[in-house]
């Protein structure tokens, strides 16, 4: 342990990670520190104390376990902008800021669990697993589902989240969001793609409480992906599938719109990406 | 209620060379420590959720392993004892140890990339940081890389001018 104080604690190992957690149940885990510090200043959270994760090395990098590759949840996102994954890359890149980017980790990104979070449609589309550990062991679900509902998670107490899981299989992937401005902006709405074999899988972003997809709308995307449907189709299955939020940033309708678009030009990427587009 | 000892945290922090020891509550920022509890005020407060990049550090969290050289974040986003033990660099560490300005101060002077001036120490700090990794950086590589910086002032024309100049003066100092 680098410090240890009764609300603060800097473990360098996952044992004392969770041994300071197990003393500080109250203690908010803190990984770059991007989302819970503005929480904090604007008093839109409260904290009993930090574990922070930022020195525990194990926690941090990628690396190539059979056919998948694991990244630790406490890579930071800047070390993924060049991911072999484009929709991992692509979600990357457009992801705050390159100083935030330092400090940002994709398991921040997992636990926060906030719909408009860039990774979680990239981390959908590519069929991720979540590698949560705990005093009792390790355990490893699936990203699917793993949200139930805005900032809310499967995550049990004194658990954590020590690395995201993505399979290595060759595809197309791509990530593509819009916001309100072309700069520094949060998600209005987001998607993502795999294609692979001619099977293509999409994923949204606030296209509902939590990240979404659908075996409808991928029944839909692939015919199109090979000629049998035509845009319209799939918009009109993205339209039926999402269950977008209403707030102040746009309205639902415009978010159902705007998702059978995101999805429709992520389709027709991968048709280039597959030689069967121009 | 918890007393106040239980409130804050002492940890070891070197800023610009120098060692300090510092008791802060467990979750202030490295940007108040800085500021408001060592009188290092070369890092600025803008928007204090990390987005004007205004308070830019370079902070190099292994300082004893030589590969470490550190890496540009907003102190206003870092837990301040999640950086114990850890070297910190300011606008302070970039030129000369008498006040000499580095090679990028001086283009930002030249090009008139400077106005009223609160987001000049980020926007150096990040630049230099980008030309001691790249040294023939593109325009785009020079824009991707201050999108973390806001000025409300000049524009971003003369900045980024700037980093250009600055960069073809180092390449030409080293033949």
């Amino acid at each position: 342990m680098l410090l240890a104080a009764p609300r603060f604690a800097l473990p360098e190992t996952v044992g004392e990670a969770l041994s300071a957690l197990a003393e500080r149940p109250d203690a908010v885990v803190v990984a770059g520190g991007t989302e819970v510090m503005p929480d904090l200043l604007w008093r839109v959270r409260t904290a009993a104390g930090f574990v922070s994760l930022r020195r525990v090395g194990a926690l941090r990098g990628t690396s190539r376990d059979g056919d998948e590759l694991v990244v630790g949840a406490g890579t930071p996102v800047a070390a993924l902008v060049d991911a072999e994954a484009g929709a991992l890359a692509a979600a990357a890149r457009s992801l705050g800021t390159p100083l935030v980017r330092t400090e940002a980790t994709i398991g921040g990104n997992v636990v926060s669990a906030l719909p408009y979070r860039n990774m979680l449609p990239a981390l959908l589309a590519l069929d991720a697993r979540l590698e949560l550990t705990s005093d009792t062991g390790r355990r490893t679900v699936a990203f699917d589902g793993f949200t139930t509902a805005p900032g809310v998670t499967r995550l049990g107490e004194g658990e954590l989240l020590t690395a995201v899981r993505l399979p290595t299989r060759p595809c197309f992937s791509d990530y593509v969001k819009i916001g309100r401005r072309n700069a520094q902006y949060v998600a209005t709405v987001s998607a993502a793609v795999v294609s692979r074999n001619g099977a293509v899988r999409l994923a949204f972003g606030n296209a509902g409480p939590v990240p979404l997809r659908s075996d409808a709308v991928d029944v839909v995307a692939t015919a199109l992906l090979d000629g049998r449907a035509g845009p319209d189709d799939l918009r009109a299955a993205v339209a039926d599938a999402v269950d977008p939020p209403e707030d102040t940033v746009a309205s639902a309708a415009y978010r159902r719109h705007a998702l059978g678009v995101l999805a429709t030009r992520l389709v027709v990427r991968a048709q280039v990406d597959a030689g069967l587009g121009s | 209620m918890s007393s106040e000892a239980d409130e804050s945290v002492t940890f070891s922090l070197t800023v610009d060379g120098a060692a300090h020891e510092v008791t802060a509550p467990w979750s202030e920022s490295l940007l108040t420590v800085l500021r408001e509890r060592l009188g290092v005020r070369g890092p600025k407060t803008g928007c204090a959720h990390g987005r004007c990049g205004a308070c830019a550090v370079r902070v190099a969290f292994e300082p004893d392993r030589a590969d470490d050289d550190g890496h540009v974040l907003c102190s206003c986003l870092l837990p301040a004892a999640t950086a114990a033990g850890c070297s910190v660099r300011t606008i302070a560490s970039i030129g000369g140890p008498d006040g000499e300005l580095s090679d990028v101060q001086e283009a930002f002077l030249a090009e008139g990339a400077v106005q009223c001036g609160i987001c000049t120490a980020g926007f150096v700090t990040a630049a230099t940081e980008l030309l001691d990794t790249d040294p023939d950086p593109t325009r785009e590589q020079i824009e991707a890389a201050l999108y973390g910086n806001l000025c409300r002032c000049t524009g971003y024309g003369r900045i980024v001018a700037a980093v250009e100049t600055a960069a073809r003066t180092r390449r030409e100092a080293t033949p």
